[in-house]
């Protein structure tokens, strides 16, 4: 096996020490004010990155993050578990239960959430898909893209933000969180076939074989797999360490499965996000449990993840203030639109509806996981992708205030 | 509280004990004995209900005996719909097999169905079952202000020796995976503060109900309400778990169990479900 030598270990441990030194900084100024630590982590990355590091201190920048290639192909292996451990833990984030004890009204809200900004994304990439910077050669699967990139609903920020105004047990908290979760489920899925497809035109699987198997993966690992779960797991708290022997075997499965999607031409973190919802909807996986994955994955690879954003992309060369601003305009109008029509259609007073229409506008984590793999494959180009990280970044700052003021709207 | 209790009676092995725990609720709850029969109305079959009734000191007064032709569990809901029947009695078997439960046996048809209250009783006694540990569902749930004003109605007329209301923290796990972003104290004022919240909810409920006489515990855990209540109640050995239900299910839900189904599926003891 080939191994790093001395120079490259000793680069490779000073890119992971300072990534999350930095990151750290940066999410405890985001904490300060307020802000999801995401945020800050992402600023992080773009400030040690191309963007600002890079222009003023070139040689030190370059060092870090240039001089060695085996590192930096090591890194990369850590950006990609890091995905994959995300995804994971979105997975674990949805609740079933909640999302059928809140049935009909969330998957009204949730459906129109996504019908709406995915409608006005596809028709507005696929009628300008130069302007925008979608791959002109793949144009209905980059189009369609680009409407679910900016559909999705970050669940963990939105989370946060009903429980910091006290909103996270009511009604319309619940209705957010649960219609967050559909979002996050049909996103995937969705995100999965249309990436296959993409590959398919380099020998992938075709259309049908790839939504069959998607689907027939879904249904099986919802079902039997959690009933194999629900077999193990009591084995595995009663007779193995914990929450080590948990740990590293909830962590194994997750990497299974997340190969075995890949081997069936689905991607990796389709997988591991699928087995996440099973393991969390297991009744014998504690909240003891779920909290101390959340915390170990939240504070080591999720800092890595959102730093190797700024690292990747050069924020400044490739910002495009046309592409940004028609991005964050189309992103957040459709979004606000398409879950408050869901929300009247379920019947929510007005002001019920606005709030879920900002609650549900929340974005920050998995839509920019998804805007990396697109840019990745060639979906997308650099300054559409700057465009959809702001329009995360403005979206989740914004969310909390407009709920909060949307809540003492006297109508 | 229950002016009109039914019993499906079946004359199978289990009718005589389920005579006997139906005869103590009448004269509990002072209330009128519906005893349901699918099957043909013959003479023979006459006498022998009025055998049973007499073996049993039923008044027969305040009996009214229903007969209908027709699918049992469909039959029996229909009567109890006509009859407007407050509270239905059923046994049921604690362990279904797998094909059994996804297709549905009578018994489970009735309680996932019934448009009244249903208690389910897994062992049904000649001697008639003491309810001394009632568990109540104390989860924020609509339906859980009724539960507990009934639930405690119902321990006080059968004289339970404790009741315990357990109540659960929503999303404990997602709650304090969030929280992490905090100072250690500050998650530990979040998780003391997650806590409090569903203690102060249930308190709050009480407040308005009368509960003198009974010896009650609130308990807080986190976890899905209907796992957690069933491992409680195997834990403590409950006589009878409580809760409410404003909702059918169906096939979709016992694919996907969740809440109640997951109960049905396990049984953890008596069962007794309230509708609103």
């Amino acid at each position: 096996m080939e191994t790093l030598n001395h120079k490259e270990v000793i680069n490779l441990l000073l890119q992971l020490a300072t990534m999350l030194i930095v990151a750290r900084v940066f999410a405890e100024v985001a904490r300060k004010f307020k802000q999801p630590a995401v945020i800050g982590e992402i600023l992080a990355g773009i400030i040690i990155g191309p963007t600002i590091f890079g222009s003023f201190f070139p040689a030190i920048q370059e060092y870090l993050f240039s001089s060695h290639p085996m590192s930096n192909i090591a890194l990369d292996g850590f950006v990609q578990i890091s995905v994959v451990l995300l995804l994971f833990i979105a997975g674990l984030e949805v609740e079933l239960q909640v999302v059928w004890n809140q049935g009909k009204n969330a998957l009204k809200i949730a459906a129109a959430s996504m019908a709406l900004p995915i409608i006005a994304g596809f028709v507005l990439a696929y009628a300008f898909p130069e302007f925008l910077g979608v791959n002109i050669n793949d144009r209905i699967v980059a189009s369609t893209f680009f409407g679910l990139a900016i559909s999705i609903t970050a669940l963990a920020v939105v989370a946060r933000i009903l429980m910091d105004l006290n909103l996270f047990k009511t009604q319309t908290g619940l209705l957010i969180i649960a219609a967050a979760m559909i979002v996050d489920v049909l996103g995937w899925i969705v995100f999965s076939v249309i990436l296959s497809l993409s590959e398919s035109g380099k020998g992938g699987l075709g259309v049908w074989p790839t939504i069959g198997l998607t689907l027939a993966f879904t249904f099986f690992m919802l079902t039997l797999g959690k009933g194999l779960i629900n077999k193990t797991l009591p084995w595995i708290n009663k007779k193995l360490a914990w929450p080590g022997g948990l740990l590293s075997l909830s962590l194994a499965s997750c990497f299974l499965a997340a190969s075995f999607t890949e081997f069936i031409g689905i991607h990796a973190i389709f997988g591991a996000f699928i087995i996440g919802v099973a393991l969390g909807d297991s009744e014998f996986l504690t909240e003891k449990a779920k909290e101390i994955l959340h915390q170990f994955i939240n504070n080591i690879f999720a800092p890595i993840f959102f730093v190797s954003i700024g690292l990747k992309v050069n924020f400044i060369e490739a910002f495009d203030p046309g592409i940004v601003g028609i991005v964050v305009i189309v992103g957040l109008l459709t979004k606000y639109w398409g879950a408050y029509l869901g929300g009247r259609m379920a019947s929510l007073p007005r002001k019920k509806a606005i709030v879920v229409g900002f609650g549900l506008s929340t974005r920050g984590s998995m839509d920019i996981i998804l805007g990396l793999i697109a840019l990745e494959n060639g979906l997308i180009t650099e300054s559409l992708f700057i465009g959809l990280v702001i329009l995360a970044l403005i979206s989740s700052i914004s969310s909390g205030p407009l709920m909060g003021w949307a809540e003492k709207l006297k109508i | 509280m229950f002016p009109k209790i039914a019993l499906a009676v079946a004359f199978s092995p289990r009718m005589e004990a389920l005579l006997a725990e139906t005869k103590r609720l009448v004269e509990l709850f002072h209330s009128e004995l519906i005893l349901i029969h699918i099957g043909e109305k013959t003479d023979e079959l006459e006498a022998e209900f009025k055998k049973a009734l007499q073996r049993h000191g039923i008044e027969e007064s305040r009996t009214k005996i229903i007969w209908k032709d027709g699918k049992p569990g469909k039959m029996i809901l229909q009567a109890c719909k006509e009859e407007k029947v407050d509270l239905l009695v059923a046994g049921a078997m604690k362990d279904e097999g797998f094909l059994k439960y996804y297709l549905g046996s009578v018994g489970r048809k009735i309680i996932r169905k019934s448009p009244c209250a249903v208690l389910t009783l897994i062992n049904p006694k000649l001697e008639t079952t003491e309810f001394s540990k009632v568990v109540l569902n104390g989860t924020q749930l609509e339906i859980t202000p009724f539960v507990l004003a009934n639930g405690v109605g119902f321990s006080r007329e059968v004289h339970a020796d404790q009741v315990h209301i357990l109540n659960e923290i929503k999303m404990y796990g997602l709650q304090m995976g969030t929280a992490g972003e905090d100072s250690e104290e500050e998650i530990a004022h979040t998780r003391r503060q997650l806590v409090q919240d569903e203690m102060t909810y249930v308190q709050d409920i009480l407040k308005a109900i009368d509960t003198k006489d009974l010896k009650i515990n609130i308990k807080v855990t986190g976890g899905k309400w209907a796992v957690e209540l069933g491992r409680f109640c195997e834990k403590i050995e409950a006589d009878l778990l409580v809760v409410g239900d404003d909702q059918r299910l169906t096939f979709f839900d016992r694919l996907f169990p969740h809440d109640l189904e997951d109960l049905l599926s396990t049984l953890p003891c008596n069962l007794l479900i309230l509708k609103n």
